[in-house]
């Protein structure tokens, strides 16, 4: 997730908290200590309570898909001992999925299927990843919008609202999360 | 699956390093919207991002390998991604894109 770091007129500095909510990270801003959800973006308590971050959209996609399609991009300096991930075997083990016992619909779908989400006020949909094949559109309802679902060229997964282009806010995510923050989710598989 | 490019959050680095068995009974910070906020660690504990360094170019293809997992973002011309390999490490970096202040969470 990506978000805009204002309030106001002032720009914040956000540090990881060390508290978790519905097994998602708390951010606390360094300004005025105020926790917020790095998942919803809203201030959960502190001065700043109740005001949300405007999120900005973002892609999750593989290395060489993004720079064959951003050639010029830049990239966040790495230390030379970050070569894998440190959670390959926990994202291989169904049998773990995150720090508690969240109650997520098992039966739905396998915990650690991966989704798109997309939430219009209280709707929420959720796009299986192997729902969306290459090249291929696919159109679902959200609320009262229809929303173009595509794996664009870099790679990453970008929805448009179908009456006005206007381009939505795609979470990433796998299902024990996703389905733990919005219960009452639909989804396209 | 080379694309299974995931939300990560803190929670999966406690349930990485701990097992069912071993976990220790988080405090309880408060609760919000009817669940509970746990403290698991202090503030700042795992550190964030906040004056990133970057690359481009050779050095940037030099550092990252084909399926590295990335988070990207382009606007007006200015295309920044992060590797989530390294977010794993510090969850989020404070930013600027295009003149915005934005903040890479993980």
């Amino acid at each position: 997730m990506v978000y805009a770091r204002t309030h106001a007129d002032s720009t914040l500095t956000f540090i990881v908290s060390g508290k978790l909510w519905r097994n998602s990270m708390i951010m606390q801003d360094v300004e005025t200590g105020t926790l917020w959800s790095h998942i919803t973006g809203e201030a959960m308590e502190g001065a700043l309570a109740g005001a949300h971050l405007a999120m900005i959209p973002s892609v999750q996609t593989s290395w060489s898909e993004w720079v064959a399609a951003h050639p010029d991009t830049r990239v966040l300096h790495k230390p030379e001992e970050i070569r894998s991930s440190q959670y390959e075997a926990y994202f291989l083990n169904e049998d773990r999925a995150g720090m508690f016992n969240t109650e997520w619909l098992r039966e739905r779908l396998t915990a650690k299927t991966l989704v798109h989400g997309l939430v219009d006020g209280v709707h929420a949909l959720a796009v299986v990843d192997a729902a969306l094949r290459d090249n291929d559109d696919l159109i679902v309802t959200l609320g009262e919008h229809t929303v173009r679902v595509r794996r664009d060229t870099d790679g990453g997964v970008i929805a448009l609202r179908q009456e006005d282009g206007a381009e939505l806010v795609v979470r990433t995510a796998f299902w024990f999360a996703w389905s733990g923050f919005y219960p009452r989710t639909q989804v396209v598989d | 699956m080379t694309r299974a490019i995931l939300i990560l959050t803190a929670a999966i680095l406690f349930a990485a390093i701990a097992t069912a068995d071993e976990r220790p009974e988080p405090e309880v910070h408060g609760v919000f919207d009817g669940d509970p906020m746990y403290t698991l660690l202090p503030p700042d504990a795992i550190p964030a991002i906040r004056d990133p360094e970057y690359v481009i170019g050779e050095a940037a293809a030099a550092q990252m390998s084909p399926d590295e997992p990335v988070i990207g973002l382009a606007r007006n011309g200015d295309a920044v991604c992060w590797s989530a390999w390294q977010l794993d490490h510090h969850e989020i970096v404070n930013d600027h894109i295009d003149g915005t202040a934005i903040a890479a969470t993980w």
